[in-house]
């Protein structure tokens, strides 16, 4: 059975010291005398827990300023660190769904360059290996359709074709503007893909 | 992904000045389309004199009186279609379209202008439309007077998705390719 902290108890062997003690008992019962020591301790030991702890800051900062972290990185063999870490278990503790609505898609796709990133784009292989030419032939298929572009397709070709020999005619060596636009006449407004800003986009004239 | 064959040629020429083949085809439709209209008109103006009248009524073109309405009505489609849309039935079957000579939309009274002076190029056996042929610029005698030019204006990179969309569903279909390959919009321009 172990003693109550701050609690005297009896000297039943010594009969002075019983008297005494049973004399002092009703005051040593409210007051603790270690209390003073402990206060005293407290006073000396706060200030020096607290010295402590800003040389330690102090220290792990002079350390951390000395340290070449790139080095050290260097040195560390992440294959092995990365071997021991459980990416399932990680995983598992992350909730994809509220780090997804944390995102701000807006923002991320503003930063994209979405020109750059069509032009990079090979539609025409795309509709040829997967299932969007199909779409498109139904949405857009049709005899007159066909007919249509196949005459205009065939009409510039034999445009170009004249144009061509009519030059030759002429004996030209510089060939004239393409398209009407810019001062001399030097397509300005066009993309490398023909497509005229300030002229009817496509889809207007069917 | 990231390689690009290289399209025919009549993929990037929208917005290039159109050339002879096309602009004549265009008119041929045109002249068609609006004699054909007015033929119609005629007929049911016949009619309605008939009904009216009681007795048989027969305008031809060689009446003095048809002749000029003819002349009117060719003023009228010709001159309202630049004037509102800068493209005729026949530009729109073709795929072309009138333009400033800037390559800004056409203004309503340019494509007036260009009605009104559309005659004077058939003039001296239509030598005014040599320059569709020589002129740099395609132009022919009416496109100097008015200011116009006319240009390619279909989207001919969408009929070229659609060939290659059907060539696509054709192949996975296992069937050969159809006799319209013959004159299919993916090798015309390659071909001349």
């Amino acid at each position: 059975m172990t003693r109550a902290p701050g609690r005297l108890s009896l000297p039943r062997d010594h009969p002075p010291g019983m008297i005494l003690a049973m004399l002092a008992w009703p005051i040593l019962g409210v007051v603790d005398p270690r209390d003073r020591i402990r206060s005293a301790g407290k006073r000396l030991t706060d200030p020096a827990e607290a010295l402590a702890q800003r040389v330690a800051e102090r220290v792990v900062d002079l350390v951390v300023e000395v340290l070449d972290v790139n080095a050290l990185v260097l040195r560390l063999d992440l294959n092995a660190v990365l071997r021991r870490v459980d990416v399932k278990a990680l995983l598992d503790q992350v909730d994809v769904n509220d780090l997804i609505s944390r995102v701000d898609l807006d923002a991320l796709l503003a930063r994209v360059d979405v020109n750059d990133l069509v032009q990079r784009l090979d539609i025409d292989g795309l509709v040829e290996q997967t299932d969007l030419g199909a779409v498109i032939a139904r949405s857009s298929g049709g005899v007159a359709t066909e007919a249509l572009d196949s005459a205009r397709s065939q009409a510039v070709g034999m445009d170009q074709f004249i144009d061509r020999w009519v030059q030759r005619a002429l004996r030209r060596n510089r060939p004239g503007p393409v398209a009407p636009g810019g001062p001399d006449g030097r397509e300005p407004s066009f993309s490398p893909d023909g497509h005229a800003p300030s002229l009817p986009q496509p889809g207007q004239d069917q | 992904m990231s390689g690009r064959p290289r399209a025919p040629d009549w993929v990037t020429s929208q917005g290039h000045y159109a050339g002879s083949v096309s602009r004549f085809l265009a008119f041929i439709i045109d002249a068609a389309v609006s004699a054909g209209l007015f033929s119609l008109g005629l007929a049911a103006a016949n009619l309605v004199m008939q009904v009216v009248t009681g007795h048989s009524v027969h305008w031809t073109r060689a009446n003095i009186a048809v002749a000029i309405i003819f002349v009117l009505w060719e003023f009228f489609y010709f001159g309202y279609s630049w004037a509102a849309s800068g493209r005729t039935f026949g530009m729109a079957v073709l795929g072309v379209r009138v333009v400033r000579a800037d390559g800004a939309a056409l203004d309503p009274w340019r494509g007036v202008v260009r009605a009104l002076v559309f005659p004077l190029s058939f003039l001296f056996l239509g030598l005014g439309f040599l320059g569709i042929l020589v002129q740099r610029e395609h132009r022919a005698l009416h496109d100097l007077i008015a200011g116009s030019c006319v240009t390619y204006a279909w989207d001919a990179r969408a009929a070229r998705l659609r060939f290659l969309a059907r060539d696509a569903e054709v192949s996975m279909n296992g069937s050969a390719p159809s006799p319209a390959g013959a004159a299919r919009p993916g090798q015309a321009g390659g071909s001349v």
